[in-house]
């Protein structure tokens, strides 16, 4: 095995990477973008004055937050169709992008939540004491007072749970997602080139976070200027 | 007899366990100047914040004009915008600049269109002598000029009751003369001001009214050259000896 030879296999290699890195981008964005979506409306489920809406939330979060992905995504991919299928006497079979698209958006969204719950809470009091001073509504306040600032506080945090969620997107290859990972088994499976495929995959994953992180670093340093 | 701009009976407000306030009952009338004084954690903020319902109270009432402030479906967002407050850290908006400080509460109540929020701005700002300053963001501007900001903010609701929680505590103390001179206009133009400070002189020059509150009740209330020269409470005495 020389540096040459691994060049070589990346050759071969590339069109089950591109193939799987597809697969693995689009299930982590169009995820992201729920999950922020999610995130939103769970935090402020979570921080309303509202008990119902409340619990809701810390349920949610409870049960995201204590149970790992990976039985997560066989709960939605396979126990989950079964319930329905006991239930409602009839077959019923859920896509597996669809199934990774819905286990890695309730993963992110709960932990976005979180985040956007810290950053709402790190928002100094007085702030909406001011604007519900001046007679300014409750959401109005929310909207254009509390949430500007907040996302500015959040930003490293939520950039670096991007990064979270694309490695995470690797587990849903136990599922059959036909992402990086699974592609990589394959290849490997038929060539027995471990070393090769793995360290093209790691480098693959390595590119796109020290984007990721390069981002989250100019954020930072732009914040605190 | 004309009725009260500001009535309070029988306010009371507890923390958990902790009564802070004791049971008030005070009357202030249009164009009156309150200032209120006491120790620390005496409960005056307390008292001040009930007044426009930043705090819930516990027990009693408190009229605006007339209208209950306190009760259950009090419309609470229609009386905060005639009643304005300035508050000891100032609370400007920090991603805004001046000038949208200023004309955020009434454009986004709909009371001003943008364009006449804007004249009003420049009105206000040159009224507090910050005319220069519209384009600054408020971590451009010293405490004094943020605190300046603050009023014209407050003003900028034309609101016909306004409220300072220690509004120069903050400050350093080259700059507490510029925010009192601002309020000291404001008092002289007729503004009903109920006016919780430390500044023995503020309160000795221009308010109508001192009210002194210790240990969430008020022990004493009067001519403030009268309550300073002869306290009748054995608190307030001992207050003054510490202050004066």
């Amino acid at each position: 095995m020389n540096l040459s030879s691994l060049l070589d296999s990346f050759e071969q290699l590339s069109p089950m990477l591109a193939a799987g890195l597809a697969t693995t981008l689009q299930v982590t964005i169009i995820s992201l973008v729920v999950a922020m979506f999610l995130g939103v409306l769970v935090c402020l489920m979570h921080i309303s004055k509202v008990r119902v809406l409340r619990g809701i939330a810390k349920f949610f979060i409870w049960i995201i937050r204590g149970t790992p992905m990976l039985v997560q995504a066989f709960y939605i991919y396979f126990a989950l169709p079964q319930l329905i299928q006991l239930l409602s006497g009839s077959q019923f079979r859920i896509d597996v992008f669809v199934a990774s698209l819905i286990t890695l958006s309730l993963n992110a969204g709960a932990y976005i939540s979180e985040i956007f719950r810290g950053s709402i809470e790190s928002v100094d009091k007085g702030q909406m004491e001011a604007s519900r001073s001046l007679g300014v509504s409750y959401s109005s306040s929310m909207r254009h007072i509390i949430l500007p600032q907040a996302v500015r506080i959040c930003l490293p945090s939520l950039v670096n749970q991007c990064i979270i969620t694309l490695k995470d997107s690797t587990i849903l290859y136990a599922i059959g997602l036909a992402e990086v990972m699974y592609q990589a088994k394959i290849y490997v499976g038929r060539t027995m080139e471990s070393f090769a495929t793995y360290t093209w995959v790691a480098v693959c994953f390595l590119l796109i976070t020290s984007v990721l992180m390069l981002v989250s670093r100019t954020i930072e340093k732009r914040m605190r200027a | 007899m004309a009725e009260a701009k500001i009535k309070v009976t029988g306010l009371t407000k507890d923390f958990g366990d902790t009564k802070v306030l004791k049971g008030i009952d005070i009357e202030i009338d249009a164009g009156e100047v309150v200032c209120v004084i006491g120790p620390s954690g005496s409960g005056k903020s307390t008292f001040l914040r009930c007044l426009n319902r930043l705090e819930e109270v516990t027990s009693g009432e408190i009229l605006i004009d007339g209208e209950s402030i306190t009760s259950k479906d009090a419309d609470v967002d229609r009386i905060r915008r005639h009643v304005g407050m300035v508050f000891q850290q100032f609370n400007l908006f920090p991603h805004y600049s001046v000038r949208r400080n200023i004309m955020f509460a009434p454009v986004d109540q709909k009371l001003k269109t943008p364009e006449q929020a804007e004249a009003k701005a420049v009105e206000l700002l040159n009224r507090v002598g910050l005319g220069e300053k519209v384009d600054a963001k408020p971590s451009e501007l010293s405490g004094g000029q943020q605190q300046r900001v603050a009023i014209a903010r407050a003003l900028a609701m034309e609101p016909d009751i306004m409220l300072f929680d220690e509004p120069t505590s903050a400050l350093d103390p080259e700059m507490v003369r510029e925010v009192l001179d601002v309020m000291k206009e404001l008092a002289h133009e007729g503004m009903t001001m109920v006016v919780v400070t430390h500044e023995m002189g503020f309160a000795r020059d221009v308010a109508d009214r001192l009210v002194f509150v210790d240990d969430g009740q008020i022990l004493e209330a009067g001519d403030p050259h009268e309550v300073m020269s002869h306290p009748a409470d054995e608190r307030t005495k001992a207050f003054f000896s510490k202050v004066l």
